[in-house]
């Protein structure tokens, strides 16, 4: 607008001291006779500037250090303060010792080149205490394209973020978990490696690390859920069998998700660790050309909800079932799942060994 | 199977006892090993030492150090390194700007130096 200097801005209108501040539509459009705020659409943008709960202003780009002459009801009870206070100062005195200059360097680069603008910076209340304000600014054309004003709007984003800074919190300390748990099992497994060397007894102490890594490898998983208290037994499950099937094509899961009570881990962890061992010394992986098919599921045994897991092997060896098992690893995880009230069966195929285990999961339907 | 012996693998890990069970295992193998639980003792190892076949680095180490100046070092004089590390989530960027092949963290000693070996080998091939 060319005539800029003679428009009448809302500060000098204004009662001096007035403490209630009258912004209903009549007078809004009482001070502004000018404007195009006609008809019912007028009188709708009007109610709607009073009565939102975002706070919004209006700036003068023509009028001397660009101040606002508008600011609604939301804009003073952000704020603290009074409408005389607000009108006809430039929007820098919301500013503050920690408000971010780089942030208001982009306000006055947007302002400068007519920019849409989104930013977050620390503002502060009339009383002193600061909040986060996202501002969106923009600027406001006549019909004729001429630069009316800048839009100004306010929001209290404090809480998001807090509450981002929360959870920014809560996921470096369950990475440090998980760096800490992953070193803690490294260094057990250190102990019983130095140990068995010292007994003489190295084939043992391979043997319980094995153990002990792929329950380290299925909790490691777990972690980022560690609240919720149930976990999703496919990760769980990828990173317990991942160091076998170094080639992919021999190691493939079929299984999606499914979500299981946090005990299950530790079984689940146990047993495909011992079919993996033996799919190495016996199996499937004990040749090249051999593979294993894992899928899971969430089903029903004897009515009532279990975890499913199918193990194939494919194409390697031709199988049959071990004569004396006990004391074995097939032992032990008999015996575990009798305990965890699962079942396991097995079938020496002639392709390959077809295992089907089930481990309830419990009141968690 | 790497025919490794006469190896010489530099190892880098601020825990002891996991140095300790990779220093015995690079010695299963007949290989020597050059142990560092910091960045300078790694460097120093380096600067002293002619050959050096692979070396085996500890992501994230103590007191906020991690092992980039020796992947670096190493990078320049051509010797191979891989990765053993439980902190493979946090180091994301870090790892992946130095494109050498991961071990993560529970694994057993034996089967990392047989993954570094077998590294070191497909490199030089």
């Amino acid at each position: 607008m060319s005539d800029s200097e003679d428009r009448p801005s809302f500060a000098n209108q204004m009662p001096v001291g007035s403490a209630t501040f009258d912004d209903a539509p009549r007078r809004f459009r009482a001070d502004h006779p000018e404007d195009k705020f006609s008809g019912a659409s007028g009188v709708l943008f009007e109610q709607a500037m009073a009565q939102t709960r975002m706070a919004i202003c209006l700036c003068d780009p023509h009028a001397e250090d660009t101040p606002i002459v508008f600011a609604n009801r939301a804009f003073r009870a952000l704020t603290g303060y009074d409408e005389e206070e607000i009108i006809g100062n430039n929007c820098r005195f919301l500013q503050g010792p920690d408000t971010d200059p780089k942030q208001v360097e982009k306000i006055r680069h947007a302002l400068a080149t007519e920019d849409v603008l989104v930013v977050e910076l620390l503002n502060y209340r009339k009383d002193g205490s600061s909040f986060w304000n996202a501002l969106h600014l923009g600027p406001v054309y006549d019909n004729d394209g001429n630069l009316m004003y800048f839009f100004g709007s306010q929001w209290d984003v404090s809480d998001v973020r807090a509450a981002r800074a929360e959870e920014h919190h809560a996921k470096m300390m369950a990475r440090e978990l998980s760096h800490r748990m992953k070193n803690m099992f490294a260094v057990i497994s250190g102990i019983v490696n130095i140990t068995g060397r010292m007994r003489g007894i190295e084939k043992e102490s391979a043997e319980i690390n094995g153990r002990i890594q792929a329950l380290g490898r299925a909790y490691e998983t777990t972690l980022d859920e560690a609240s919720s208290g149930s976990i999703e037994i496919g990760q769980a499950i990828r990173a317990i069998l991942s160091p076998y099937g170094a080639d992919e094509d021999r190691l493939i899961f079929l299984g999606n998700g499914a979500r299981v009570p946090f005990q299950t881990v530790s079984v689940v962890g146990l047993v495909l660790h011992e079919l993996a061992a033996n799919a190495t010394k016996f199996g499937a992986w004990s040749d090249d050309n051999g593979r294993v098919e894992v899928d899971w599921k969430r089903g029903e045994v004897d009515d009532s909800a279990a975890l499913i897991i199918e193990w194939q092997e494919v194409g390697g060896p031709q199988v049959s079932e071990p004569e004396n098992d006990e004391g074995t690893g097939t032992a032990i995880v008999n015996r575990m799942l009798r305990l965890a009230q699962g079942q396991i069966d097995r079938e020496w195929a002639k392709d390959g060994l077809r295992v089907t285990i089930s481990v309830p999961l419990g009141s968690m339907a | 199977m790497t025919d490794c012996s006469d190896c010489t693998i530099l190892l880098l890990d601020d825990e002891p006892l996991i140095l300790m069970d990779l220093e015995f295992a690079v010695e299963d193998k007949g290989c020597a090993a050059l142990c560092s639980s910091t960045v300078q003792q790694a460097i120093d190892l380096l600067e002293q030492t002619e050959t050096i076949h692979v070396a085996i680095l500890d992501v994230t180490l103590q007191d906020g150090e991690t092992c980039v100046p020796v992947a670096r070092a190493l990078e320049q004089r051509g010797i191979p390194f891989v990765l053993h590390s439980g902190d493979l989530d946090r180091q994301d960027e870090t790892v992946r700007d130095l494109d050498a092949e991961l071990i993560a963290k529970p694994s057993s000693a034996d089967s990392v130096i047989r993954r570094a070996l077998d590294f070191s080998e497909r490199t030089r091939a």
